[in-house]
């Protein structure tokens, strides 16, 4: 039994660690992309992004998802009802749902970029402006700038509040079963009503457990790693 | 320069803001108003949402579903010429699932409340489930509702729906048996003026042609019937009933209700 229960857990967790893993592989860029974009000096694309991390960081996790699983097959449907279609309508009446893993992953995408450009945007910020001024004197390129003398001064600095951000990641995939995608805390409940088990559900605990530990872990070796760095 | 790479990144947010929209659907789709029956049949699949909920949706020991509703579902996909998918969903979002087309009906012993009738366009009931008071014809005449009941003696299997039927309504003479049969025993020897059992368990065991013939079920308690949810205004609905009439009539919803022990609504 305890196997079996194992075994299932197991495939669940896959799941988890899938989100997980692709979430991050996606937002870390994507972030940086939304953080330079709210410290640009175009002022239309800086209201863009803040308006767009305001709504995304505003709005619960377990919201997004179920508006961008169901959002485009209702918006089809509505717009299959109208009669006389224009171009855009007979567009839009070709929404449907796509893939419940897909959903899932752009929800996360989407609203971890979000957050990861603040700590990004914190990090560039408390970088003196001496030292880009320096750069300059030295006929440093804005990107020269960026990439030798900024970069790794921010990847430092924010190890600490990415690591939060990315262990809250590990737990907050548990939404997912919100649109039934089968991760861990699914495969977990799934045998209080199909055998009348509950420990499994408890058990699916000391997974998170572990590779929190995990990740925890690798933190700590990282900002070791990072501390002959003194910013 | 500087315009132009925030231009760019300008489009590339709008775009994310819109990947959810991307859709993998042919967009040369004839008229737009065609029917949901035509839909479905286009398409080639009944998506079907189902939980894992025995003895509607359940796997057997391959992993296979299988199931009262499942084996129904096939049978009506079958006449519709169309194969049979089942998808697991989170029954707290089953109408958006319906709404949002990821299924095309919610069949999954799903009880007709209100609340199925607002969101979506139900099917005629199929299976019921109830308890019913079970005495003997001639004392069930002057018995016709709760009330009444109250100062008869009852039967009914300890820890079963039954008993908690009997102290809902607040009737306090009551005597726990080992099984619904014995329960049924106790009514037939005539040690209690009554029992509480299953439909479906009365359906069998009592009136003609049963070992009970002399008792009847008197009422109806905490009734519910199941139906099939469709989309609003959808077509499917009617198709369903249609073809459930004939599954009806032809025996095969009889030998499906045998096999899993459940009690159709004739």
């Amino acid at each position: 039994m305890f196997w079996e229960v194992t075994l299932n857990l197991l495939k669940g967790f896959g799941v988890t660690c899938e989100v997980f893993a692709l979430t991050l592989l996606f937002a870390l860029p994507l972030g940086l992309i939304i953080s330079f974009g709210s410290m640009s000096k175009f002022k239309p694309l800086k209201l863009i992004c803040k308006v767009f991390v305001w709504c995304i960081r505003g709005t619960p996790l377990m919201l997004q998802m179920i508006v961008i699983y169901y959002g485009p097959g209702l918006v089809g449907k509505w717009a299959q009802g109208i009669e006389n279609p224009g171009a855009i309508i007979a567009w839009l009446a070709s929404w449907t749902v796509f893939d419940r893993f897909v959903a899932v992953l752009v929800a996360f995408i989407i609203n971890y970029a979000c957050y990861f450009s603040e700590i990004y945007r914190g990090g560039i910020e408390a970088i003196p402006v001496g030292q880009k001024e320096a750069g300059q004197v030295l006929g440093m390129k804005k990107s020269q700038l960026f990439f030798k003398v900024t970069l790794l001064q921010v990847i430092k600095r924010i190890v600490p509040p990415m690591s939060n951000e990315i262990i809250t990641l590990v737990k907050d995939t548990s939404l997912a079963r919100i649109i039934a995608v089968y991760e861990i805390i699914y495969a977990g409940e799934r045998f209080i009503k199909a055998e009348g088990l509950i420990w499994p559900l408890f058990y699916t605990g000391a997974f998170y457990l572990i590779f929190c530990g995990v990740l925890t872990l690798l933190f700590g070796y990282i900002e070791k790693k990072l501390d002959y760095f003194r910013g | 320069m500087k315009r132009i790479i925030a231009l760019l990144m300008a489009i590339l947010m709008m775009s994310v803001v819109f990947v959810g929209c991307g859709s993998t659907a042919d967009a040369t789709k004839d008229e737009a108003a065609a029917s949901d029956l035509d839909y479905i049949t286009e398409k080639g699949t009944l998506v079907v949402g189902i939980t894992d909920y025995a003895p509607m949706n359940y796997k057997d020991d391959n992993g296979e579903w299988t199931g009262f509703d499942t084996e129904f579902a096939q049978a009506v996909g079958e006449k519709l010429g169309v194969e049979v998918e089942f998808i697991e969903i989170n029954w707290d979002n089953k109408f958006l699932e319906l709404d949002s087309k990821s299924i095309d009906c919610i069949w999954n012993g799903m009880t007709i409340t209100e609340e199925a009738t607002l969101n979506a366009s139900v099917t005629n009931p199929y299976v019921e489930n109830a308890q019913v008071v079970v005495m003997t014809a001639d004392k069930a005449k002057d018995y016709k509702d709760a009330e009444s009941m109250k100062d008869l003696s009852f039967a009914a299997e300890a820890g079963s729906a039954g008993e908690a039927t009997i102290s809902d309504n607040g009737w306090a003479n009551y005597t726990a048996v080992k099984a619904q049969s014995d329960a049924l025993l106790e009514v037939a020897s005539g040690s209690s003026d009554a029992c509480v059992i299953d439909i479906t368990m009365a359906n069998a065991m009592t009136g003609e042609g049963t070992s009970y013939e002399n008792l009847v079920q008197a009422l109806k308690l905490n009734t519910e019937q199941y139906g099939i949810a469709c989309r609003k205004d959808s077509d499917l609905t009617a198709k369903i009933n249609e073809i459930m009439a004939t599954l009806m009539s032809d025996g095969t919803l009889d030998a499906l209700a045998e096999k899993y022990e459940l009690a159709l609504v004739k």
